[in-house]
C-alpha cells in the first residue's frame, strides 16, 4: 500500500488482484447482480485511487478498502433507488427493470432472512475473516455493535435454520 | 443447531468459486495507471485535532474582540476556570471525532451522536451548577439574538475546519456534517461565554446551549444533502 503511495504502478498491481476478488464478493453479497458488482469494483478502484493519501502506514489496510467500497456501495443504491423513483414517475417503469437477474448462489440464500447491516458484519467477519476489530473500522461503528450486530445475526440464523441453540450465545465466541 | 455449524455453513458456503474477469482487472490497471504519481499521506490525527481547535478558539476570539467580552470581565475566577477548559476538552474530543470520520477506516470509540449528546449534556451540568440567577426577562428575543449570535460564529469554525480536512474522505458524510456542525458550535458557545453578560440561568441552558444542537442538526442536513447530490 505505501509502495502504492508512492506511485509505483507494479505494486498497485498487485494490489489490485489480490484485493479486487474480495470487494467482488463483497459487492456480490448484496444481492448484486454481476455487472453490476463489475461496474462498483472499478468505480471503487477510481476512488480509492482518488484518495490513496487517506490510507494512514501502520494502520490495516483491509478495513480502508471495504470503508470506501460501502461507501460507493451505498451511493450505488441510493442512486438506484432515485433513477426507479424518477421512472415510476413517467410511467414506464418495467417489472425488473432495475434488478438485473442475481447471483442467487448458497451464500445468498444462507443471508437472506438477515437484515442488511447483519448480512454486511457477518459476511465480512465469516466469510472474509476479518476481526472483531477490522469489521468496526469498515463499518464505521464499535466492536461492541459489531458484536451486538453479530449476537442477533445468530439468533436469526439459528431461528431460521430451525433447531434451538444447546447453550446460551456468548459474544466473546463469535470471533 | 450449534454456532460451529453455521460457522461451516457460511464457509462451505463463502467457498464456491466466483472467478473475475481478468479483462475488468486488467481496465482498473488501465484507469489508474495514466494518474499514478506519488501522494503525500495524511497529516497525523492530533496534528489535524489540534489545528482544529485552534481554529474554534481564533473564530471565538474574533468574534468577542468585535462584539466585545463583555461576558468573561462579568464572571467570577471559579467560573472562567471550570466554563472554559470544560469547552476546552469537549472540543478536542470532538476535533478527534471529527479528524476520524475523515480518514476511512479510522477506529470509532465514541459515536458522532454520542459526542453531541455527550457535549450538550456537559454543557447544560457546568452552567446549571455554575449559574445561581433564576430571573427571566426577555427570554425570547435575547435569547434568539445570542442563539443567532452563537451560529453565525459557528459558520465560519466550520467552514475552515472543513477547508483543514479538505484532504480527508468522508465515508458517512452525514455523520463528519454532525461532527463538523457540533465543533463549530461548540466554537459558538465559546465565543457567546466570552462576550454575553446575560447570566440568568433559563438564558445560558436553553439558548447558548441550543448553538451546539442547532450547528450540528445544521451540519448534518449541509453535508447530507451535498452528498445526495447527483454527480456526473
Amino acid at each position: 500500500m505505501v509502495r502504492y503511495q508512492q506511485g509505483d504502478f507494479a505494486a498497485a498491481t498487485v494490489l489490485i488482484s489480490h484485493i479486487s476478488p474480495h470487494l467482488h464478493r463483497f459487492f456480490l453479497a448484496k444481492s448484486m447482480s454481476r455487472t453490476d458488482a463489475d461496474d462498483l469494483l472499478q468505480e471503487t478502484w477510481l476512488q480509492i485511487h482518488k484518495v490513496r493519501h487517506t490510507y494512514r502506514h501502520g494502520e490495516p489496510a483491509l478495513p480502508w478498502f471495504y470503508a470506501i467500497a460501502r461507501h460507493i456501495r451505498v451511493d450505488h443504491y441510493r442512486k438506484s433507488i432515485r433513477a426507479a423513483a424518477g421512472e415510476r414517475e413517467l410511467g414506464e417503469m418495467s417489472k425488473g427493470a432495475f434488478s438485473a437477474p442475481h447471483q442467487a448462489d448458497e451464500l445468498e440464500a444462507l443471508l437472506a432472512p438477515l437484515s442488511e447491516s447483519q448480512r454486511e458484519v457477518l459476511a465480512l467477519l465469516k466469510v472474509e475473516g476479518m476481526s472483531l476489530e477490522e469489521v468496526a473500522r469498515a463499518t464505521s461503528s464499535s466492536v461492541g455493535s459489531v458484536k451486538q450486530k453479530v449476537h442477533r445475526a445468530y439468533k436469526k440464523l439459528r431461528e431460521t435454520l430451525g433447531v434451538k441453540p444447546p447453550r446460551k450465545l456468548r459474544s466473546g465466541e463469535l470471533a | 443447531m450449534k454456532d460451529e455449524e453455521i460457522d461451516n455453513l457460511l464457509k462451505k458456503a463463502a467457498q464456491a468459486p466466483r472467478d473475475l474477469d481478468p479483462l475488468v482487472l486488467q481496465r482498473i490497471g488501465d484507469s489508474i495507471k495514466s494518474s499514478l504519481h506519488p501522494v503525500r499521506a495524511l497529516t497525523p490525527v492530533w496534528l489535524m485535532a489540534v489545528g482544529l481547535v485552534l481554529v474554534c478558539v481564533a473564530v471565538s476570539l474574533a468574534g468577542a474582540a468585535r462584539a466585545g467580552f463583555f461576558g468573561i470581565a462579568k464572571m467570577n475566577m471559579p467560573e472562567r476556570l471550570v466554563i472554559f477548559p470544560a469547552l476546552g476538552l469537549l472540543a478536542c474530543s470532538v476535533a478527534v471525532g471529527f479528524v476520524h470520520q475523515m480518514v476511512p477506516a479510522s477506529r470509532v470509540r465514541v459515536s458522532p451522536g454520542a459526542l453531541l449528546a455527550l457535549s450538550s449534556v456537559a454543557l447544560l451540568a457546568v452552567f446549571a451548577l455554575l449559574f445561581s440567577d433564576y430571573h427571566t426577562d426577555h427570554f425570547f428575543s435575547v435569547g434568539i439574538t445570542c442563539l443567532f449570535t452563537g451560529l453565525l460564529h459557528a459558520v465560519p469554525a466550520g467552514l475552515l475546519g472543513w477547508l483543514m480536512l479538505r484532504r480527508g474522505y468522508a465515508v458517512n458524510p452525514g455523520a463528519a456534517g454532525l461532527v463538523a456542525g457540533t465543533l463549530s458550535g461548540l466554537a459558538g458557545v465559546g465565543l457567546l461565554e466570552l462576550h454575553c453578560p446575560n447570566f440568568q440561568v433559563a438564558h445560558i441552558l436553553v439558548w447558548h446551549t441550543a448553538v451546539v444542537p442547532v450547528s450540528a442538526a445544521l451540519g448534518a442536513l449541509l453535508s447530507w444533502t451535498f452528498a445526495r447530490r447527483p454527480r456526473p
